[in-house]
């Protein structure tokens, strides 16, 4: 086993009340891919 | 009047199945022919082989559910279609065969309007010689049975590790051209958190076999994606993850031949090596059903509706990896030759892979066929159905597309189960097949929209998920509001 996440990585990914910060913000930034739409390649120029 | 037939009742059957019961008034018919008469929150199956989830909680059976919303159910498979009627039948049907109860073996004709071929793949296990799970210590999480097994097994190595046993566990692919990488790097992150868990992480050692050229390909060609500040490829993140965990990995790994407690593969090298192993899970090649058709003077024309999956608005014709377009890639998943039989989810043949093509130096191609996870699976089924109304309204045109070339993806990979101590590799992606054109110097993807998040928080948001879409899957109020 390497430690390639130090300590304080560990910590900010573990702890829960920053982990309901970040749930809360991942949960946004997905909604917004999702609501972010989709269409076709052929003639769109979206997105 | 029209008649909607959906084959198959997996994200992408249930998810047509349910919107067009809810917008289209009752005197069109809707109805469901799938063989297993449950529904199954597939994502989750990976915390059933861990043994941390019952099957119970990730299904519910379909038919009580069809029956309260208008929705027709036959539980059997399909066997062959005939998309233009028989002499004896004008409508166009496809044949099926029940698979429970009094009517098990018996064969119904069943016509329709409008065909959605929602059948997913065929688990092809047979593709690799003595890979069936549950024989050779290699299991299987693709279904929940194949969890439930595996998880069997696996708590039986933990109490003999507990005893003392030192043991080997090989997580990955079984076969050169498997797909659903995503689910199998699940698994493996999880065994090795259980093992943790139950104090044998010490006895244990846990290998990853992919048959992906480089460690986070996924069958995506990887993807290039913020990470905090910093920009970080695929390969980076999850070779971070394996050596944080203690995990090796062995990749480029076309698995041939199962015996018991060994894999034999052969490697991007061209030579073949073994691995030995207590414990195993792979996944299989995914293959399509197989399934013939004819025309209405009973003339094969298999041809016109299969290439493997079904064909659809994509563009089949071979090119090299270089000349692979995000246009190659099918909008509204309609079946040229057939313009109301439509394949959303699985079960539609892709034009080509997303990663690029390896072969060893024998010849053998060992790469990763393109994955068609949850989100896009649900997406395509929507836009089908909402096809299929506008046709029945009247509308000349199919106006709701989606191609994987222009839909983002959210895969929210669970690396531990536990509600303080659980883990998730939340990735997502735009586009899901890279747009070298438009996104030239970010490895063809959006690098605002295509992000990877380590953490407690990935567990939970997994968990809502699990919550959120079996919520929508039994159609509960308001379940149209949740987004595919
Ligand atoms: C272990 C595992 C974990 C996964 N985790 C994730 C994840 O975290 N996120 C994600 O986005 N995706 C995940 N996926 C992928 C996801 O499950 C698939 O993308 C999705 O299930 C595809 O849906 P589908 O409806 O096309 O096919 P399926 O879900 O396979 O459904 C096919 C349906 O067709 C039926 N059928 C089969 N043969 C016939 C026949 N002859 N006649 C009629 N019906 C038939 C089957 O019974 C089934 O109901 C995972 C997959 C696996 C295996």
């Amino acid at each position: 086993m390497t430690q390639r996440i130090s300590k304080s990585k560990r910590f900010f990914m573990m702890n829960p009340i920053i982990q309901f910060f970040k749930f809360i913000w991942l949960s946004l930034k997905i909604l917004v891919i999702v609501a972010g739409g989709h269409g076709g390649t052929r003639n769109s120029t979206t997105p | 009047m029209s008649k909607i037939v959906i084959l198959g009742a997996g994200i992408s059957g249930h998810v047509a199945a349910a919107h067009l019961r809810r917008k289209l008034s009752k005197e069109h018919e809707v109805v469901v022919v799938s063989p297993n008469s449950n529904y199954q929150w597939i994502p989750s199956n990976i915390w059933v082989g861990i043994g941390r989830m019952k099957s119970k909680e990730i299904l519910f059976p379909l038919e009580p559910l069809y029956k309260k919303k208008g929705i027709g159910y036959k539980q059997a498979k399909v066997k062959t279609f005939y998309p233009e009627g028989d002499k004896e039948t004008k409508k166009p049907f496809v044949n099926i065969e029940y698979v429970m109860g009094e009517q098990k073996g018996v064969t119904e004709k069943v016509t329709y309007d409008y065909l959605i071929n929602a059948t997913g793949p065929k688990l092809a296990f047979d593709m690799t010689e003595g890979l069936n799970p549950g024989t050779n210590k290699a299991y299987s999480v693709c279904t929940y049975s194949h969890a439930e097994h595996a998880w069997e097994a696996l708590n039986d190595l933990i109490q003999q590790m507990k005893a003392g046993k030192k043991a080997k566990i090989l997580i990955g692919t079984g076969h050169a051209k498997s797909t659903c990488q995503g689910a199998a790097f699940e698994y493996i992150l999880n065994v090795e958190q259980e093992l943790r868990r139950h104090n044998v992480r010490d006895k244990a050692e846990i290998v990853w076999i992919a048959n992906e050229p480089k460690l986070g390909d996924f069958g995506m060609d990887g993807m290039l994606m913020s990470y905090g500040s910093n920009i970080m490829k695929s390969s980076e993140m999850v070779e971070m993850v394996f050596e944080d965990r203690g995990i090796k990995w062995i990749i480029g790994a076309g698995v041939n031949k199962i015996e018991d407690g060994i894999a034999y593969y052969e490697n991007l090298d061209g030579e073949y090596l073994s691995e030995t192993y207590d414990f195993a899970m792979l996944i299989p090649a995914f293959s399509g059903h197989g399934f013939k058709a004819f025309d209405k003077e009973e003339k094969d024309i298999t041809d016109k509706l299969f290439k493997g999956f079904m064909i659809v608005d994509a563009d089949y014709t071979p090119k090299p990896y270089e000349e692979w377009s995000v246009q190659d890639w099918p909008e509204t998943y309609q079946n040229p030759a057939y313009k109301n039989i439509f394949a959303p989810g699985i079960a539609f043949a892709p034009p080509h892979a997303i990663s690029k093509p390896r072969v060893s130096k024998n010849g053998t191609a060992i790469s990763p066929a393109p994955p068609r996870t949850g989100m896009p699976s649900g997406i395509t089924a929507k836009l089908v159905a909402d096809n299929i109304i506008d046709t029945i309204n009247g509308k000349k045109e199919l106006h709701h597309k989606g191609s994987m070339g222009n839909m983002g993806a959210a895969c929210i990979a669970s690396a531990g189960y536990g509600m303080t101590k659980g883990s998730g590799i939340s990735i997502t992606t735009f586009p899901i097949v890279p747009d070298y054109k438009k996104y030239p110097d970010t490895q063809g993807r959006q690098l605002s929209k295509t992000f990877g998040e380590i953490g407690l928080a990935g567990h939970w948001l997994k968990m809502a998920l699990h919550y959120a879409f079996l919520y929508k899957a039994k159609m509960k109020p308001f379940w149209w509001l949740i987004p595919e």
